[in-house]
């Protein structure tokens, strides 16, 4: 967590490139076929549980087991390795990579989420706060809520097997929620982020700055 | 009641073990023995409990007091539970008659292979009640029904060890076996072995059969994730995931799913398949799938 915010520069950065570059690898071996071309406009999954997904990218094809890898986001497909196409590739060989235009909450956002100390999903699983988090969010509401290093903030839910995930940053206030209870998130995504108690100012004025001066 | 040790070790290796000669080698199944073979390794029976679950988190704290190590494999048994719960807020009936038992497992295993838990502990449920005579079935991931009542009921957790902080899963288990009276809001949608049978069962004979069943299994699951090491990125045969499917309803039956399906419902779908990551995938009155690897589901036709 950083005090040294440089609005303008970061501002300037957000404003000359509003993008943020989505690489994908490939999720294991096998042979590839690229089902977009460079310059294609795809987008990500839809309807009510996000469970229409999003364009087709590639095909990957391990013994005989064809597998359509989706978007999971929009955007402009760019830097595509058309030499791969047809070949047989490694896991996690870069393929491509989607340009995502971010809207000013995501700016925001991205924003926060270097001056948070943000708490990733270690599993793709279903997340809900702990019995005793979310009664005092009830209460109190989430920014009034501090948590501490080894405390139980989450439960995470796979596979219905219940595991309590426990926090490990420095102690804060839970800034910023990014799932919805009870909703899969997948692994990595931000579940949590947290601000120290002291840095709640600054974290305020990112967001009236960058409210104010993107329009 | 002293329950042995030994008597575990003796069905895991002879009883189960010998029943699968036709499906592995004998080097495989001697493996998977040796693999399954702390199960019970320390087993403690009360008459009653508040829940066996708090039980081993009493024995862990114990034993990691005086600088020892939990063992992997711990097993509590009570005849009856004053607080017996499932998951969320939900409370579960205990009484007497029934088999309650919470077993502890290191958490040794990696990702892939530690989402199957919950199929295996399924499995030995419904192992332990088909040999009993009762042709239960598991509804994903593992609720054992029998037309359409529940029978048994398994919950997974995961616990800190009090000192050290180790990571073990914990399994709850709870089959209905002689305990015919169940509280109003459970009238209908509960049962108990000899509710089906009509016979009066041994507890003690089904907790051992269970137990022999749960070293297998947890065996298999220990092999299973050998074999995959071992084959690295390339396809490698589930052989958890198979025997799931032999013994499940789930597929292709209509169902509603929720989160808490119970007090949140969230939408109803046809269940297409069992992906080989133990994932179910619906298809929605729209045409469209969806893959859910957590919650729970309730079937909605009538085909039990």
């Amino acid at each position: 967590m950083s005090d040294n915010i440089h609005f303008d520069e970061i501002i300037s950065r957000y404003r000359s490139d509003p993008y943020d570059y989505v690489d994908m690898y490939a999720m294991h071996t096998g042979k590839i076929r690229f089902l977009v071309e460079e310059g294609d406009e795809v987008e990500g999954p839809s309807g009510e549980w996000k469970h229409i997904a999003g364009n087709k990218l590639y095909e990957i094809t391990r013994e005989r087991n064809t597998k359509e890898i989706t978007s999971l986001t929009n955007g402009t497909i760019l830097s595509l390795r058309k030499e791969l196409d047809g070949k047989f590739v490694e896991a996690d060989e870069k393929l491509l990579t989607i340009r995502h235009p971010l809207k000013k909450k995501e700016i925001i956002e991205s924003i926060l989420q270097e001056v948070l100390f943000v708490f990733h999903a270690p599993e793709r699983a279903r997340y809900y706060f702990a019995m005793d988090i979310q009664s005092r969010i009830e209460q109190k509401g989430a920014r009034s809520v501090m948590v501490h290093p080894g405390d139980e903030v989450l439960t995470m839910s796979l596979m219905k097997r219940d595991t309590p995930v426990f926090y490990e940053g420095e102690e804060g206030i839970i800034h910023s929620v990014y799932f919805k209870p009870g909703e899969s998130v997948d692994q990595g995504a931000p579940l949590i982020g947290i601000c120290a108690k002291d840095k709640l100012p600054l974290i305020q004025k990112i967001i009236t700055r960058v409210k104010a001066e993107w329009e | 009641m002293n329950f042995s040790s030994d008597l575990i070790a003796h069905r895991l290796s002879h009883v189960e073990s010998t029943a699968r000669a036709s499906l592995f080698a004998p080097a495989v199944r001697d493996k998977i023995v040796r693999y399954g073979a702390p199960i019970g390794c320390l087993i403690e029976h009360h008459q009653r409990l508040g829940r066996c679950m708090h039980r081993i988190s009493d024995i862990f704290l114990d034993y990691e007091t005086e600088g020892k190590v939990p063992l992997s494999g711990t097993v509590v048994i009570a005849d009856a539970l004053e607080n017996g719960s499932g998951r969320f807020d939900r409370s579960w009936h205990a009484p007497e008659g029934g088999l309650w038992l919470a077993l502890a497992l290191a958490d040794t295993f990696i990702p892939e292979i530690s989402r199957l838990l919950p199929f295996v502990a399924g499995i030995a449920c419904c192992e332990t009640i088909r040999e009993m005579g009762v042709r239960a079935s598991l509804k994903w991931v593992n609720d054992l029904c029998f037309q359409n009542k529940k029978i048994a009921g398994v919950l997974c957790e995961t616990m800190k060890s009090p000192v050290y902080g180790d990571k073990y899963f914990v399994i709850g288990i709870g089959i209905n076996i002689n305990n015919q009276q169940f509280p109003v809001e459970l009238n209908g949608t509960a049962e108990c072995l000899r509710g089906f049978s009509g016979e009066k069962a041994n507890v003690t004979d089904v907790a051992y059969r269970l137990l022999g069943k749960l070293g297998w299994n947890i065996g298999l699951l220990h092999y299973q994730e050998e074999c995959l090491l071992k084959v690295g990125d390339q396809i490698w045969e589930n052989f958890i995931l198979k025997r799931w499917l032999e013994l499940s309803d789930t597929v292709g039956r209509r169902v509603c799913y929720g989160f808490d399906v119970q007090k949140k419902p969230l939408y109803r779908a046809v269940v297409k398949e069992v992906n080989e990551e133990g994932g179910l995938v619906m298809l929605l009155e729209d045409g469209t799938c969806i893959t859910e690897y957590a919650g729970e589901i309730i079937y909605i036709d009538d085909a039990s």
